[in-house]
């Protein structure tokens, strides 16, 4: 049991951190957002320099001696990414991707449930992804995308989205047998960890501005009232960390993962509410950070069927079976 | 970083387990219902502790000098994590083992070490914390309670005048470490002393504040021209200020209050299974929640562990931690309430219980919010004007 980064963790880190400082930020999330092509609204730049930087295979690359992929350094760089607000489908490509097949596609993988593709909701990355999966109960079906119509999605939730406009279109080129426990675990942890990333970058924003935003002759962040309320926020975003890093560390046993991603969801709802309550008018504005991850919160909220659908899972890994 | 237990903590939480399951007498769940204080589990634990004593885990913690074992605090917590599941079986002793031990080892003197430490380790003395007053509560520096030096022919005493509230276990302990003013002038946090005084010294009173948590849950202790020998002062005096900080930095902590909820929480849905209420969607939520919380409050405690491991000095995080542990300890005493529905009426009912013993969580050292200006201004270091 140790809570700190050991030598080759602490590398990763630092390098990710260098790379994203270069390449990824609130100010190339907005740009991106403000993009009028469909292309031009998912940081392919950044996806190539972590491909490159050997980031995207570090969970194979890493792996244990008994093939265990290396999930927590993964972990740690999708955290990272998240925090720097990177328009890349990172937590997919590192975190679900290593679990479900030796060789994982190129190219951005979007991934949703079987409802969600058949009731055409908006589905993150799916307009610039070369790969959709799609998660029912029993297996994860792939799905090529090159040649199938995909419409970007106009939404307020920070991420691109897109729908397929006509799924007749889409063909399975791949059924990954007896995988969907899986990608559900691994989906999950990515998700817990997604949201971890996003909340401690949201909550940074917020507080810095408020230890120099001034209000009744005093910084606002001085006021007892505010004080309260930030560092429950921070509780929420330091325990969502280690739960997501534990289940990562334990390659994302069912109550594990399920316990990491109904914590990490519920606590990105609290976050959002309060960072915009504190921040006041500015925190809704184009010109004030905090959208870029603000409104992400609310997007991770609705994957895998969210709050309730985590919850749901850790009774059924902890006590369903018990059922007489 | 990595989150693996070793193979010989997982042994050692096996046998402690296994050790219960042979100690525990078949009435402990009725010996227990009043918690760590009731009379009947304060009495046990004189036994219980003497058996862990001899099994060397008590205070296998400790160096090897003062009677332990020199065991990393990984193992200390797996001990404290079973105790707390099934009810803290130590009593009060949990508290010797955690934090007044070690005190006397950093600022005792040889003979008070001599005197304490022996009886500690063999799990036969109760001690309470004299700390609370009652116009220092949270505000703990504002205490009253005078210890005043006197020469007694070539002797010198301390008399000691004031009280004590809202102490926990005073009405079975041996001793106080109790918190008094040394220096009539001083104010705050300077000229403040810690006595370490037998329960039997004459003038010494025990009153119980009678409240819904329970029996003989909560007392006021007076102290009436109380005469000790100068050498009950630990560290030096004025001093007292830093030895309990020194003290419960890591104690905040030190009670494994998740571990209990998670047992209670496991025996909740255990009777919702059993009662067909799984098939409704919101206990199923609150149930799922109930558990993420009590798996956050571990991991938070962990962390604070794993500074205590690594001999770090303190940080906030004991603070994060401590307030989720609080959380987390209302919220299944509550949820308890909810899906007993109206057998929870009955007092001493499971669900009863488990909430009486819950519901002070937020206030037992230091409140929540006192917790939260800490937070605010050693972890997101927010300004303090």
């Amino acid at each position: 049991m140790d809570f700190e980064l050991n030598e080759d963790q602490q590398a990763i880190v630092e390098a990710v951190d260098r790379l994203l400082a270069q390449q990824a930020g609130p100010a190339r999330a907005t740009a991106l957002g403000n993009s009028d092509t469909v292309e031009g609204s998912y940081d392919f730049a950044l996806h190539s320099a972590l491909d490159e930087a050997g980031f995207s295979c570090i969970a194979r690359d890493l792996a244990r001696e008994d093939g265990t992929p290396a999930a927590l350094e993964a972990a740690l760089i999708v955290e990272a990414v998240s925090r720097a607000g990177g328009v890349v489908a990172a937590a997919t490509q590192l975190l679900v991707a290593p679990a479900l097949l030796a060789e994982p596609p190129a190219g951005p993988i979007a991934l949703c449930t079987r409802r969600e593709l058949e009731q055409g909701t908006p589905v993150r990355y799916l307009a610039q992804a070369s790969t959709l999966w799609v998660v029912d109960e029993a297996a994860v079906t792939q799905h090529n995308l090159e040649d199938v119509a995909v419409a970007p999605v106009r939404t307020s939730f920070g991420y691109p989205m897109g729908r397929i406009e006509a799924t007749g279109n889409l063909h399975s080129v791949g059924e990954l047998h007896n995988a969907a426990a899986d990608a559900r675990r691994w989906w999950r942890v990515a998700l817990a960890v997604e949201a971890t990333g996003t909340m401690q970058a949201a909550l940074n924003c917020v507080v810095g501005y408020l230890k120099q935003r001034r209000q009744f002759g005093r910084a606002i962040g001085s006021f007892q009232a505010v004080q309260h309320r930030l560092s429950e926020c921070a509780i929420q975003v330091e325990a969502s960390r280690w739960l997501a890093r534990e289940a990562a560390y334990h390659n994302a046993p069912e109550e594990a993962a399920a316990v990491a991603a109904a914590f990490a969801l519920a606590a990105a709802d609290q976050l959002f509410t309060e960072t915009h309550q504190l921040s006041g008018a500015i925190g809704f504005t184009h010109d004030f950070d905090l959208h870029v991850w603000s409104m992400r919160l609310l997007a991770l909220r609705q994957e895998l069927d969210g709050v309730g659908g985590a919850r749901r899972a850790v009774v059924d890994a902890r006590w369903r079976d018990a059922t007489p | 970083m990595e989150f693996d237990w070793s193979q010989q903590d997982r042994e050692h939480r096996q046998e402690v387990r296994e050790f219960l399951a042979a100690e525990l007498p078949d009435n402990w769940e009725e010996m227990s219902r009043h918690g760590p204080g009731g009379d009947s589990q304060a009495a046990f634990s004189r036994h219980f502790c003497g058996r862990l004593a001899e099994k060397g885990w008590l205070t296998q913690h400790w160096p090897g000098e003062y009677g332990g074992r020199d065991c990393e605090p990984w193992r200390h917590s797996i001990l404290g994590e079973e105790m707390w599941a099934v009810g803290e079986p130590r009593g009060s002793q949990y508290m010797n083992v955690n934090w007044i031990g070690p005190s006397i080892m950093h600022f005792g003197t040889e003979a008070q070490k001599a005197l304490h430490l022996p009886k500690i380790s063999a799990g036969d003395v109760l001690w309470c914390q004299g700390f609370s007053e009652p116009e220092a509560g949270s505000d703990l520096a504002a205490l009253r309670t005078r210890a005043e030096k006197v020469a007694s022919g070539s002797d010198e005493h301390y008399v000691i005048n004031g009280s004590k509230i809202w102490t926990s276990y005073c009405n079975h302990a041996d001793y106080i470490f109790l918190l008094v003013r040394t220096d009539p002038d001083s104010s705050r946090t300077r000229g403040i002393s810690v006595l370490l005084i037998p329960m039997d010294t004459p003038g010494i009173e025990v009153r119980e504040i009678p409240s819904v948590v329970g029996e003989r849950y909560f007392h006021e202790v007076f102290f009436t021209d109380v005469r000790v020998p100068c050498d009950v002062l630990l560290g030096e005096e004025h001093t007292g200020w830093n030895v309990v900080t020194h003290a419960l930095q890591f104690e905040r902590v030190g009670a494994a209050r998740y571990a209990r909820a998670a047992l209670t929480l496991d025996h909740i849905a255990r009777v919702a299974a059993e009662r067909g209420m799984l098939d409704d969607p919101i206990v199923v939520d609150r149930l799922g929640e109930a558990r993420a919380l009590c798996e956050a409050a571990r991991v938070l405690v962990y962390k604070v562990i794993d500074l205590r491991a690594k001999g770090s000095p303190p940080t906030a995080d004991t603070q994060l931690a401590r307030v989720l542990s609080t959380n987390c300890d209302n919220a299944i005493g509550r949820l308890a309430l909810e899906i007993f529905g109206p057998e929870s009426r009955q007092y001493a009912s499971y669900a009863d219980n488990n909430f009486r013993l819950a519901m002070t969580a937020g206030v037992a050292v230091g409140a929540t919010e006192v917790q939260l200006n800490l937070i605010a201004s050693r972890f997101l270091e927010l300004p303090r004007e």
